[in-house]
């Protein structure tokens, strides 16, 4: 009988998505599910509220990529109304965007996936002069000395030695899939210390524009951020400089660490190329040079690819009833007129209906409902969204910086395009989006800064502020690309409040459990026929999962005095 | 003057996970003559973002729910190199805890000179606002904990 795997954070403590997996012959998974085992309910608390407040109540539903609720959120809203934002404001709103993406991205690589590449403990072994002359092989960036990775791998000797801690008791260490040479390893250890201290710098930019973060402060018609040359109190050429500082430091780290570390990792995992899973990917497009409305303007592109295949690229449309849609055969929901029926987010319907095992349990019933997370569907098909699907769709439309860059990568790694479809071909295209966005963080601030040159102080249109100047009834569509993919927020307004309110993430696209046709979802697609070098460690289900960034909603954080580990792998 | 950061740290909507945001609350409140030197930081969930908060202070005293050894029903004080960092496994970036914001720190070589805890075990993490009785009655010793190192360390 096939074994069953289960990776889940402790219950109550942590995160929370599931994955549970069927092992078959040869330890190839034959069957993954996926779960969230959370609900989000952030759509009930929204009923009867303030249009004009629903962008700070969205916008916590997540402290990592803490901008993009907002965003879609004043979108959606403005939509609705039919409100036009001012220049500045547009431009600010992309500036904080791509700050957002390349932040989280960044984050992403070093801090969350790295580990599943790179094996901490064989940067022990690592010769620290050959580890400079590798540095300094694939990049100019200046700490690279055999002195700098003599004195990290040192300090991590002394803790190993210390006992106090087991800093590194808990990982795979040592695990066949890892296939990275001490050194290599050591140079990303290295990298993510210098990431972790440089990421903070980065969101300081979201503090400039929105006054703090996490959870930047947005505006229903604009920003909420005052603009004035002259003055203390208002962004002025001080604050203006200290931002393009930010903007070419961060440039240069991408440049220099992220983007030659990824190639030099995937170099040695180019054989591994599990984990593409669907071949269908969705973008709603973002990023507008002109109004929101304008498709055409949107330097990320709109647009869906099906099969792989890379020479029709579909049209896009979120807001015709029958193409976005969620349905709940495999959810804990019900719908008014039957679970399997998708309906339009416009005419959504938010009733959790919990018909799951009672906690504790071991496996969950997935044969029927087994998540929180709804089923959507593009036209019918499950859809991967994310930087994948981004990079992809750009590549199919053969933008210049996109195809550059992942010809470049695909040519230092000796690899066709069909490399592309795996995990690690989205791990990379994460690393070339965030080289793209980082050059969009100084293409907003250029264009900021020509605009106020021209006397443009403008950042919010209030004239339909108050409530009396809308219609009585009225619908809007407001989208963003978040780091993890396509975000949607529909709203229908009447007499003043919110009478819907519907919010289509990433994470439900990609952790989506499967459908009434019995479509899969994107992970559990993309686990399906991973071999795995030890059931009992499944540091490759790990790996993919942790390449599509599945966003989960902020949980308890308990410290644990003993060092247990947060995730919790058990075998049946 | 040494700087000082106290910081609670959990999920004020999980029972006694917010414990910690709880306790520097009521400390703050209770503190009303120390310099400014000493500042109060409701640290919630922040995870990554807190690094900075524990690396640019000379002295760091955090309040957390946590998991004891033994679990017994009290308040306890843990200081610099009892407590433990770790770099965990992970699901998603908000994973990111006080384990390994104190391992991270002291790889980069900037972990305070003094770093004290004071931690109760939950009782109660179902999902809600409030904390239990149970835990309640412990705030006061905590913060008692608190006013004790800070008026041991204040004039550092």
């Amino acid at each position: 009988m096939a074994k069953k795997i289960v990776v889940d954070p402790i219950p109550r403590i942590e995160g929370h998505l599931r994955i549970e997996a069927k092992i078959g012959e040869n330890n190839v998974i034959e069957d993954a599910f996926s779960s969230g085992t959370m609900w989000r309910g952030i759509e009930i608390i929204l009923k009867g509220r303030d249009p004009r407040d629903a962008w700070a109540i969205t916008e916590r539903i997540c402290g990592v990529c803490t901008t993009v609720h907002a965003l879609a959120s004043v979108r959606c809203v403005e939509d609705a109304l039919g409100i036009e934002i001012p220049k500045n404001a547009r431009i600010i709103r992309n500036l904080m965007n791509a700050t957002q993406q390349t932040q989280d991205h960044l984050v992403h690589f070093y801090h969350l996936h790295a580990l599943d590449w790179v094996d901490v403990v064989s940067a022990l072994k690592a010769d620290p002069k050959a580890a400079s002359g590798i540095a300094q092989s694939i990049s100019p960036w200046p700490k690279s000395s055999p002195g700098y990775f003599k004195d990290l791998q040192q300090k991590l000797v002394g803790f190993v030695e210390s006992g106090q801690l087991g800093i590194f008791s808990n990982g795979y260490w040592g695990h066949p899939a890892y296939k990275l040479p001490p050194e290599v390893n050591l140079i990303a250890v290295a990298h993510y210390l210098e990431a972790l201290d440089f990421q903070k710098e980065i969101v300081k930019i979201h503090t400039v524009f929105g006054g703090k973060n996490p959870h930047p402060n947005y505006l229903v018609g604009g920003m909420a951020c005052a603009i004035d040359p002259n003055r203390n109190t208002a962004i002025n050429i001080e604050t203006l400089s200290m931002v393009k500082k930010i903007i070419e430091d961060t440039k240069t780290f991408i440049e220099q660490v992220y983007i030659p570390d990824l190639i030099a990792i995937a170099g040695f995992y180019k054989d591994w190329l599990y984990g593409g899973g669907l071949g269908n990917y969705l973008c709603y497009g973002d990023f507008p040079e002109k109004s929101i409305d304008d498709a055409e303007s949107l330097l990320w592109p709109r647009g869906a690819i099906l099969n792989n295949d890379l020479s029709t690229i579909h049209d896009v449309d979120p807001r015709d009833l029958s193409q976005v849609t969620e349905e709940v055969s495999h959810s804990w929901y019900t719908y008014s007129n039957g679970d399997d029926k998708g309906l339009h987010p416009w005419e959504g319907e938010t009733k959790p209906e919990y018909t799951g095992p009672k906690p504790p349990f071991e496996h969950l019933d997935t044969d029927n409902k087994y998540s929180w997370l709804k089923i959507p569907r593009w036209k019918n098909n499950p859809m991967e969204v994310g930087p994948l699907a981004r990079v992809l769709l750009a590549y199919a439309k053969g933008d210049p910086m996109i195809t550059d860059t992942v010809n470049m990568a695909l040519g230092k790694l000796e690899v066709g395009a069909e490399a592309l479809f795996s995990t690690l071909g989205r791990t990379a295209a994460r690393g070339i989006e965030c080289l793209q966005t980082a050059g969009f963080m100084m293409h907003y601030y250029d264009q900021l800064v020509d605009n106020i040159k021209t006397g443009d102080l403008r950042t919010a249109n209030t004239e339909l502020w108050d409530p009396s100047r809308w219609p009585k009834e009225a619908k809007g569509f407001g989208y963003t690309e978040a780091p993890r993919g396509a975000l949607g927020h529909w709203i229908h307004i009447k007499g003043g409040k919110i009478e819907d309110y519907q919010i289509v993430v990433p994470s439900t696209w990609n952790a989506s459990p499967r459908d009434a046709n019995g479509n899969v979802g994107a992970y559990e697609s993309a686990l399906r026929g991973t071999p795995m070098a030890d059931p009992e460690l499944p540091l490759e289900i790990l790996r993919t999962v942790h390449s599509f960034d599945p966003c989960l909603a902020c949980a308890s954080h308990v410290f644990d005095m003993n060092g247990k580990e947060i995730t919790k792998v058990t075998i049946a | 003057m040494k700087k000082i950061n106290v910081i609670g740290l959990g999920n004020i909507l999980f029972g006694d996970e917010g414990f910690g945001v709880e306790a520097v609350r009521l400390l703050e409140k209770e503190c009303t003559d120390l310099p400014d030197s000493v500042q109060f930081i409701d640290g919630g969930t922040q995870g990554l973002n807190l690094l900075d908060y524990i690396e640019s202070a000379d002295i760091v005293l955090i309040f957390d729910a946590i998991i004891p050894p033994d679990f017994d029903r009290k308040v306890y004080v843990y200081a610099d190199g009892e407590l433990p960092g770790f770099i965990h496994r992970k699901m998603s970036s908000h994973q990111m805890g006080l384990s390994e914001l104190l391992s991270v720190a002291r790889l980069h070589g900037k972990a305070p000179e003094k770093i004290v805890l004071v931690g109760v075990p939950p009782r109660e993490l179902e999902l809600g606002s409030g904390i239990s009785l149970e835990v309640q009655e412990l705030l006061a010793d905590a913060v008692g904990e608190g006013k004790k190192f800070l008026g041991s360390v204040v004039n550092d």
